[in-house]
């Protein structure tokens, strides 16, 4: 319906919200209402940048570390950051990474190849990328190889016997890098050469306890290139690095040349991410836009429900506890404590006056007087009467549920 | 700003465009239509804030149970058209029907929305704000503003035990009736002579007149009139508890509009006064059709308070009220503990100056506890209810013996029960 201009269009109504009469506006102005929002939100903007400020700084100034055991920027007891540093400082060029196709294309003659064990025991590199890695030419220093790359990398040596717990041995050969170091701890179980030409190009050193001759934690293969290889990789994390001559052989073993390449495979790589692509090349092409867009119209979409036709209206409600509450928990409190006595004397005395009253026995009067009325009234026997309304207390629930209807009986029985 | 169903149609049908050249620049032609889109909706629509708004309630006051009507004239201050939706907003227990009106208003020119109210809860009904949402040309957004417009409905009391009171009133005119038949009682006053018909008391014949007529005369009686009533209604906690669907204070509300109306019809004089710690409604000295929309009024808004009952100055309040003889109607609870420490000092003397008439409102949920014998469980609470029961009773019999009448009955059952109360005492001439 709509009606003539009751106002005339050039007269403003003041904004009086308090007031009767017409208003207009709610007395605030584009300014004062973002003004208003600034003031309310402007501690949560403060802590938001202050957190963003935090963060930032923390990330600068934390040196990069990681949690991926034996890599040369691991700080933890397993990782290899006190190994890699020491290299540093004498010169050693240290490159790292966790990919095996990487570590070959480095790895050119005249530089160490570092193979560390990947997360995952055992399986770590895959038959391909141990042919890519067996095809360099660099040095190589495997520490605590898995069976698949100690069979190709140094096809010269087999796993020995002994191990399972650390014993401290002392080095028994010739080779330089060994009686440097004199005595190492290792858990491993050492290597023994196999194979028929083996004997002449492998050195075994550093025996285990009570292990068969020629069983060495450390093993050197001279052949078209230098392979050391040592059993146990604990020996050069920062926890254990310290103890016995870990760290002359270690050092020793990985600082041959002024370049190593530090590979600890990714554990988690399929067979199938060989082919050097992810998942998103299994989407046809533009789903980035579309679910950019998508993103759009689910903004659009938010905005349009979520916005509501004004506010809620609050109102103080009345007290929604009903008034029988307190009664009810007076009878929980009786059953918890297993108050059978309080019950059945409420039961019986409510019971005793109606009857009372009914009867015509005066509020004052001694309980044999009710019962001699009530046998007159009902012509029960008079022992009968007294135990209903006078007798112990009932022994369990059921008693009681047994004691309230024989009462109810009794009364209807006296109805005037 | 505000979007609507048809931004994102809008955005449905630019999709239909980036499946088919799923490229970044579709992405960004596609938001950047859909923003312009919008943007100049908003920047077009005309300003919520300028709409002249003026609410208001007809009638402004209704009884508890009737309907009223929200009417919001609504100017368009602004240049351009208004088009969108209004939201007449009030309280949940205003019961305001469909308040959403849809808006079409040229430049200057005015609408009035009306809201159906049919209110819940006695009391103020407050109103919110009057909400606009104000569309552009294109309706794909707009903008909207909650603007603060007063506007309030007074709830009086339902006064549901009216239908008691024809009954009531005919009990009244019997017993002006039997005074004609000569029931002569203390308090009872006399009214005229007349001549002895058969069957008249031949106690009440007045020797003196018959004497001097030379004719049998007898004096008539009619029952007392221009008493006072005064019904005290107790607002403090224990009139908050919620028996049946409402409060305990409206069971007393109700009780307290039948007996004053009764007693205004009798010819007394009827006082109202709730109280707790302070005074929170006060009617005096209204009589005849005056009295009713008047203690209606005033007991609208009372509320029960969280407070402990001052009976002392409750007492006071009383005294300063009538100074003769009158019927105090104490309107509240048998609530054992608040009782012994609150009224039961206090009835004795009261009750040595004063008629006094304790109504309280009982639980009917009670007897339903009390009766319950289906488990063990619902024995324990039966036994818990009986022992109320008894409570309450001793509490009573305690007040009666210091003095004053008790009723006590449901919420429904109070009023009349009262009522006859009052009749009672009037038919045996103790006011």
């Amino acid at each position: 319906m709509t009606l003539t201009d009751p106002f005339p269009a050039t007269d403003t109504p003041p904004h009086r919200p308090g007031g009767s009469g017409p208003v207009r506006g709610d007395g605030t102005t584009t300014r004062t209402r973002a003004r208003r929002r600034w003031r309310a939100m402007r501690w949560v903007v403060g802590l938001v940048l202050l957190g963003a400020f935090v963060t930032l700084l923390l990330a600068l100034l934390r040196p990069p570390s990681s949690d991926t055991p034996y890599a040369p920027d691991a700080a933890g007891p397993d990782g290899g950051r006190a190994v890699a540093q020491i290299l540093g400082r004498h010169g050693v060029h240290v490159t790292y990474t966790r990919s095996a196709e990487r570590a070959a294309s480095l790895a050119r003659a005249g530089t160490t190849l570092a193979v560390l064990p990947g997360d995952t025991y055992g399986d770590d590199l895959s038959d391909a990328d141990l042919d890519l890695l067996a095809g360099t030419d660099a040095d190589l220093a495997l520490v605590g190889p898995s069976d698949a790359s100690l069979a190709a990398l140094a096809p010269e040596l087999t796993w020995g016997w002994g191990g399972g717990y650390v014993t401290t041995s002392t080095a028994s050969c010739a080779d330089p890098d060994a009686r440097a170091a004199g005595t190492i701890t290792s858990a491993g179980g050492g290597f023994l050469p196999s194979g028929p030409a083996a004997d002449r190009v492998v050195t075994t050193c550093f025996p285990p306890d009570a292990a068969e001759a020629r069983t060495g934690s450390y093993a050197v293969v001279d052949g078209t290139r230098r392979v050391a290889v040592l059993d146990d990789a604990v020996i050069l994390t920062n926890a254990h690095l310290a103890e016995a001559g870990n760290a002359a052989l270690v050092l020793r073993m990985l600082g041959r040349h002024a370049d190593l390449v530090w590979l600890v495979p990714e554990a988690d790589r399929g067979a199938d991410a060989s082919d050097g692509t992810g998942a998103s090349a299994l989407l046809p092409p533009g789903s980035g836009a579309v679910a950019a867009w998508l993103l759009v119209v689910a903004v659009v979409a938010i905005v349009w429900r979520g916005r509501r036709l004004g506010p809620l209206v609050a109102e103080d409600l009345p007290v929604v506890v009903r008034a029988s509450e307190a009664t009810r928990g007076r009878g929980r409190l009786y059953r918890a404590g297993g108050s059978r006595g309080h019950a059945a004397a409420g039961l019986r005395a409510a019971t005793a006056a109606r009857l009372a009253a009914r009867l015509g026995v005066p509020a004052g009067a001694t309980p044999e007087a009710l019962v001699d009325a009530v046998v007159r009234a009902t012509g029960r026997p008079a022992p009968d009467v007294h135990g209903l309304l006078y007798g112990p207390p009932p022994p369990d629930d059921a008693a009681l549920l047994t004691l309230a209807r024989h009462l109810d009986d009794l009364e209807s029985e006296v109805r005037p | 700003m505000i979007l609507t169903w048809r931004a994102f149609a809008l955005a449905g049908v630019l999709t239909v465009a980036v499946l088919v050249a799923p490229t970044a620049a579709t992405v960004i032609v596609a938001t950047a239509v859909l923003v312009l889109a919008c943007v100049v909706d908003v920047a077009l629509a005309a300003s919520p804030r300028d709409a002249v708004l003026e609410r208001e309630v007809v009638p402004a006051a209704v009884r508890l149970g009737g309907t009223a009507r929200s009417v919001l004239t609504l100017r368009n201050g602004s240049p351009r058209a208004l088009r969108g939706v209004v939201r007449d907003a009030w309280v949940p227990s205003a019961g305001a029907g469909d308040n959403r009106h849809p808006l079409a208003l040229p430049p200057g020119e005015a609408v009035r929305l009306t809201t159906g109210l049919a209110p819940t809860r006695r009391g103020d009904r407050a109103a919110g704000a009057v909400t606009i949402r104000s569309l552009g040309p294109l309706r794909l957004a707009g903008r909207q503003a909650s603007l603060p417009v007063r506007g309030r409905l007074r709830v009086l009391p339902e006064f549901a035990s009216r239908k008691h009171l024809p009954s009531r009133l005919a009990r009244l005119r019997e017993l002006d009736g039997r005074a004609t038949v000569q029931v002569r009682g203390e308090g009872t006053e006399f009214d005229s002579l007349r001549e002895y018909v058969i069957g008249d008391d031949v106690r009440s014949i007045d020797w003196r007149a018959t004497a001097r007529r030379g004719d049998v005369v007898v004096r008539t009686w009619r029952p007392e009139r221009d008493r006072r009533v005064v019904v005290v209604l107790d607002t403090s906690r224990t009139s908050a508890a919620r028996v049946g669907d409402q409060p305990r204070l409206d069971a007393g509300i109700d009780a307290g509009l039948l007996l004053a109306a009764l007693a205004s019809h009798a010819g007394d004089r009827v006082d109202v006064l709730a109280y707790d710690r302070a005074v929170r409604a006060r009617v005096r000295g209204a009589s005849g059709t005056r009295l009713l929309p008047a203690l209606a009024e005033a007991l609208a808004t009372v509320e029960p308070e969280l407070v402990e009952a001052d009976w002392p100055g409750l007492v006071g309040q009383v005294r300063s009220l009538v100074s003769q003889r009158a019927l105090v109607v104490l309107v509240t609870t048998l609530d054992p503990a608040a009782v012994e420490t609150g009224l039961l000092p206090v009835v004795g003397p009261l009750a040595a100056r004063h008629q006094v008439l304790v109504a309280s409102v009982a639980d009917p949920e009670l007897d339903a506890l009390r009766a319950d014998r289906d488990s063990s469980a619902d024995v324990y609470d039966a036994a818990a209810a009986e022992r109320v029961g008894l409570e309450r009773a001793a509490v009573a019999g305690i007040l009666r013996r210091r003095g004053a009448d008790v009723v006590e009955a449901g919420p429904d059952e109070l009023a009349p029960r009262v009522a006859d109360a009052y009749l009672a005492l009037k038919a045996a001439g103790r006011l």
